[in-house]
């Protein structure tokens, strides 16, 4: 929009090479543009206009894909959902290995996901016809499977970094599991298991995930669960 | 540490390109009969095309009971313009509902107004409401498809980019060229089969919807190898897409915020669209189904607008919703809500004032040409998804693609899982070929001075929205075919990458991307000019009635470095078949 005020941004970048560099460094770039560019639009004009070299992730640009996730000014965000500001501090994620400047190894976060086995575990096959689930409870799953996997609300876990606990997006995957009334793993167990009881019950996962859902309600129902069981539906 | 040369050797039954709902349901159904499979994924697995879809999935469900398969091939060869390949319309048609069960039985919960009863909506071009939905699914999908494919302990490659097949002396697959960008390593995956899933090449445009990540590799890789494309001169362009801010410019907004109540009631009208004269132009192109009408006619009908000059400033025209729809909105998409209160403001995300609105590159419609197993013609390489042609026609159904990756990947995967017990393993046959390439593919990176194939790619994407986009005309599309020879002969052999690192380098990705993009703009181009009517999403302006002698399929194929294009007749019609070897087009 023309309304839109301009502004420039001066926005230090963590580079590292593992292939070249022993420790990583900052370098500083200035870029001028509109006031609402995004951390992404601001990281993609360094890549296109002054760092021909700059090893960033991107796919979708709009909040969907989940991979561009950095940490800017200490604070995990999404780097295409984030509004830019004047003075960044841009950062890979935390606390996962950097493969170069601001794209992670997610190769632990995957192997992790596989051994969860988050597909359901059916005592009987789908039925080949609408298989019974209550709209309210199919609306529930449907948003907690919006997901992205992104990792910003392990990132800002303050549990993750100081207790044996997988983190936020994986007790809420495990609870959308243990919500399908297919599922006949024990993920209460699983949780337990991933340091669920590690949970401050903070509540910052919640705060900065980017599709607005709530892992530490997942936690909170899987405490629930433990505490006063829960009687699941056939 | 390695240098260019050094090719680490791995074997495979199936290797699939691509890791959307298209590619993972071929990984599956390989695995599933029998094949050891390898899925490669260019970038992180997450950052494909599927993902970013809304999910919406058209099926004859039993729940309409108005509907039925006939009324659903009828609505998509309708929409195709009848250039359709009718075998495999009616296979999506038929198998759509089993592999919306398969999805269930993965762990998706399909949105329900009852325990038993899908919620259903309509969507572009549809007559009946038929589509399933789901809460922004696209996620979901892709999830659910990920946990079988850990279940299954089928490897996924993330960072892996295929760049080429390689055939043996027999003219039979002998494996894929990979590039291992996480290490700037090579591998070659020696297998008998190799599945091109890698989606389409929307980002051939200047403006489109789709990941960065689309940039019409595997397409181009078939056609190097000798397989040949269909219908290419067709590209779908979304109507309603955002206009600001410029980061998310031409992503999809669409329905049910277009469709108001239409979004559930084939009778009732969808929103407005209207000019910056306040004018409601789509009555000049569709006085009958008005805003309700076909994607194509309503993106060509914006497009005219702006570039007639009666669009916004910003480069837009100005779409009126209904409030009245808002709640479905929300439920359906809220992250569109979020994204419109962000950075339109309450009035627009509420529905309750005009929203700009612009059209936008959203579906590859031709792609590789497949039988009804998903096979080319070269033995041993398969397509299926947005990468494969001829499901869609001339133009696609809204909610069509979910169903086509879920059926034709599956296709796919049992196919080339078949094929390969059939064929002998290859072993190290290839290995001498793959080396040769990868010295061509490596030379960006020794060049020190020379072109950066970010500005080359923006060249190419200006030729294509301008010239090769939403309106044509022969001598644009003449000069642009020009433009694209020089680009390949003249500035190709100049790219360079400003880093050697071989780490990430994206650049250098970027560089492999662009000859494949280049390759498609030049078959689109050419396609384009011997097509001499306006069809579906294909509109001439120097040939804007659609001729019934053109109810037939262009297919490309290369041969000693030409491309050759050719008219048949359309397949499983009832149209007899004619082959008309039309032309012989621009040498490379």
């Amino acid at each position: 929009m023309s309304t839109v005020a301009s502004i420039t941004v001066t926005a230090e970048i963590q580079r590292f090479d593992p292939s070249q560099d022993a420790e990583p460094r900052f370098e500083s770039f200035e870029v001028s543009g509109l006031a609402n560019m995004s951390v992404l639009d601001v990281v993609r004009s360094i890549y296109e206009n002054q760092a021909g070299d700059l090893a960033f992730q991107f796919a979708c640009r709009v909040g969907r894909c989940g991979t561009c996730a950095v940490r800017v000014n200490g604070r995990p965000v999404l780097a295409c959902q984030e509004r830019c500001k004047a003075q960044m501090r841009i950062e890979p994620l935390k606390p996962f290995p950097a493969l170069r400047d601001l794209v992670v190894d997610r190769t632990e976060i995957e192997s992790r996901l596989a051994s969860f086995e988050l597909a359901p575990l059916r005592n009987n096959a789908h039925p080949g016809q609408p298989e019974l689930i209550a709209p309210d409870l199919a609306a529930k799953l449907c948003h907690m499977d919006s997901c992205l996997l992104c990792m910003v609300c392990v990132s800002a876990c303050p549990a993750v970094e100081e207790r044996p606990f997988d983190g936020p997006a994986f007790m809420l995957k495990l609870r959308h599991m243990a919500e399908h009334p297919a599922d006949r793993r024990d993920r209460l167990d699983q949780a337990l298991q991933g340091g669920m009881l590690e949970c401050f019950n903070c509540d910052v996962c919640t705060q900065v995930c980017p599709a607005d859902l709530s892992p530490a309600q997942a936690i909170r129902d899987f405490r629930r669960e433990l505490f006063f069981g829960r009687g699941k539906e056939a | 540490m390695a240098t260019a040369s050094d090719i680490f050797l791995e074997h495979a039954d199936v290797v699939v390109a691509g890791s959307g709902a298209a590619g993972m349901r071929a990984a599956i159904a390989a695995h599933d009969a029998g094949a050891n499979v390898v899925l490669l994924a260019k970038g992180p697995r997450r950052a494909n095309h599927t993902r970013m879809s809304g999910g919406r999935y058209n099926v004859v469900s039993g729940l309409n009971p108005a509907d039925g398969n006939d009324a659903f091939f009828r609505d998509t060869i309708d929409s195709g313009v009848g250039i359709n390949n009718h075998e495999l319309t009616r296979i999506l048609v038929d198998e759509a509902l089993a592999r919306a069960y398969d999805l269930e039985e993965y762990g998706l919960a399909w949105d329900r107004t009852e325990a038993d009863k899908y919620y259903m909506s309509m969507t572009g071009g549809g007559t009946y409401v038929r589509t399933l939905g789901s809460i922004d699914e696209g996620i979901g999908i892709t999830e659910v498809m990920l946990h079988q494919m850990h279940k299954r302990g089928i490897r996924i490659c993330d960072f892996h980019m295929l760049t080429d097949v390689i055939r043996d002396g027999g003219g039979c697959v002998a494996g894929g060229l990979v590039i291992d960008l996480s290490k700037g390593v090579w591998r070659f995956f020696s297998a008998p089969t190799v599945i091109i899933a890698t989606g389409g090449t929307s980002q051939l445009y200047e403006t489109s919807s789709g990941p960065t990540i689309n940039t019409g590799d595997g397409i181009a890789i078939a056609l190097r190898a000798g397989a040949e494309l269909v219908d290419v001169e067709f590209m779908q362009f979304i109507p309603i897409s955002f206009v600001y801010p410029q980061g998310a410019r031409g992503y999809t907004l669409t329905e049910p915020a277009h469709y108001g109540p239409r979004h559930f009631d084939p009778n009732a009208e969808a929103a407005q669209l209207l000019n910056v004269k306040g004018e409601r132009f789509v009555l000049k192109h569709d006085p009958l189904r008005k805003e309700g009408s076909t994607r194509d006619v309503l993106a060509r009908a914006i497009m005219l607008e702006i570039l007639e000059g009666r669009g916004t400033p910003e480069g837009g025209v100005y779409m009126v919703p209904d409030p009245a729809v808002f709640d479905a909105f929300l439920r359906e998409r809220p992250i569109y809500v979020k994204r419109l209160l962000e950075n339109y403001g309450e009035p627009q995300a509420r529905l309750q004032a005009p929203i700009q609105v612009m059209p936008s590159a959203l579906y590859t419609l031709g792609g590789v040409r497949i039988d009804r197993w998903c096979r080319t013609c070269v033995p041993g390489l398969l397509a299926a998804g947005e990468a494969a042609g001829g499901v869609h026609g001339a133009n696609r159904l809204g909610g069509s693609s979910m169903p086509d990756i879920q059926v034709f990947g599956r296709r796919a995967g049992m196919a080339a899982a078949d094929d390969a017990k059939a064929a002998r393993a290859p072993g190290d046959a290839g290995l001498e070929q793959a080396r040769a390439r990868v010295a061509e593919l490596t030379a960006p990176m020794q060049r020190a001075d020379g072109v950066r194939p970010t500005e080359v790619k923006r060249r190419v994407q200006k030729l294509m929205w301008d010239h090769v986009g939403l309106v044509r005309t022969a001598n644009r599309l003449e000069e642009s075919l020009r433009a694209f020879t020089d680009l390949r002969e003249n500035v190709m052999p100049r790219l360079k990458v400003t880093n050697k690192s071989r780490v990430l380098n994206r650049e250098w990705m970027e560089s492999l991307e662009l000859a494949n993009l280049l390759d498609l703009a030049q078959v689109m181009a050419a396609t384009s000019i011997e097509r001499k009517e306006t069809r579906g999403a294909f509109y001439r302006t120097d040939f804007p009635e659609t001729d019934p002698d053109w109810t037939a399929n262009l297919w490309v194929r290369r041969e000693s470095g030409r491309v050759l294009v050719e008219k048949h007749a359309v397949a499983g019609s009832a149209t007899p078949a004619t082959a008309e070897a039309a032309r012989v087009a621009a040498a490379s």
